[in-house]
């Protein structure tokens, strides 16, 4: 086997000079630049929140269809909570995890389990009231069915289980 | 807020979805970056790289037609690459194993999970202007050392399997 050639960082052009990154670093640390960012998201929150939205009607028009619909959930659990929509991301979680769990195990996902998932995060994305204790309810109820569900799968596919 | 060394970085963001996009470009506006490039996907961010010198990337995983992991095998490995040490930050709302690890065997920098915080995106940021990685070259893999941590326990010399060739005992 070929012998690893190592590069440090003072043999390869870095961006910029030590004092500088020392410099920057210290600002990017810093509590007013983290709360100058934060305004910025929750002044972006409701163009985003549209944006939540546009990807939830994908998800919509997806269902059948469990690849689209793994990577439209995705996008989901990514972008929802940095648009305020703390539920909707949360749901959307729910229903990644799920997905990744059956593509270990080799399995189809339950059309069932899935049309529940992309109705609740359908709701939660169009509520009123993002923080609800409903939103909780559901979140955790759909938690309790994807575990429910993966551990019957589980016990159909046992040699992947023991992976 | 904005330091000279700021408005002197140019920063290339690689996403599909553009409310996500515009989201990190206003971020890093308001730490005072001014040059920031969009590209919807990978193959169109290699198009920007051969017209735009770029001091960092922040990268999405899943696009197409190419996604973050071929670009970054892209940037690290092919002849035409313009700068095969460049930062490359994968931010990505999957977090299975194998696809962090496939990210990591590319090249990736440093990752990002999704939903992103300014204070996440902002630390990532720091750690790699004020660690700069060492880069590797060992059989098919060119790009940052994957090896993060010194093992408390480890009380050894070599650090690699062929490290006894140069040891002089």
């Amino acid at each position: 086997m070929k012998k690893a050639q190592v590069i440090p960082p003072d043999s390869y052009p870095q961006m910029m000079s030590k004092s500088d990154a020392a410099k920057i670093s210290r600002i990017l640390r810093s509590s007013e630049a983290v709360a100058k960012g934060a305004r910025v998201i929750k002044d972006a929150g409701q163009k985003l929140r549209a944006g939540v939205r546009e990807y939830v009607r994908e998800l919509e028009d997806a269902i059948g269809d469990h690849q689209i619909t793994s990577e439209k959930a995705h996008d989901i659990r990514g972008f929802a909570e940095t648009a305020g929509l703390r539920a909707t991301g949360r749901i959307a979680d729910g229903l990644c995890r799920y997905f990744e769990e059956l593509e270990k195990l080799d399995a189809a996902p339950d059309g069932a389990v899935v049309t529940l998932h992309v109705s609740a995060i359908a709701r939660a994305a169009h509520a009123e009231e993002e923080s609800s204790r409903m939103n909780d309810v559901v979140v955790k109820e759909l938690a309790a069915l994807v575990s429910h569900k993966l551990a019957e799968t589980k016990a159909l596919h046992p040699r992947k289980n023991s992976n | 807020m904005s330091g000279s060394a700021f408005e002197m970085l140019r920063v290339l963001v690689v996403e599909d979805n553009h409310h996500m996009s515009s989201l990190i470009r206003t971020l890093l506006n308001s730490i005072g970056i001014r040059e920031v490039h969009e590209a919807g996907n990978g193959a169109a961010a290699l198009d920007v790289l051969r017209e735009k010198r770029c001091d960092l990337v922040l990268s999405d995983l899943a696009m197409k037609p190419m996604d973050g992991i071929e670009f970054t095998r892209e940037v690290r490995m092919s002849p035409r690459s313009v700068n095969p040490f460049l930062p490359i930050v994968l931010i990505t709302g999957y977090t299975e194993r194998c696809r962090v690890e496939a990210a990591r065997d590319a090249g990736v920098t440093e990752f990002l999970a999704k939903p992103i915080t300014a204070q996440s995106l902002f630390a990532r940021l720091a750690e790699i202007v004020e660690r700069p990685r060492a880069f590797v070259r060992c059989g098919a893999y060119f790009g940052p050392d994957r090896r993060r941590k010194q093992a408390e326990n480890y009380a050894g010399p070599w650090r690699r399997h062929d490290d006894h060739n140069d040891l002089q005992v």
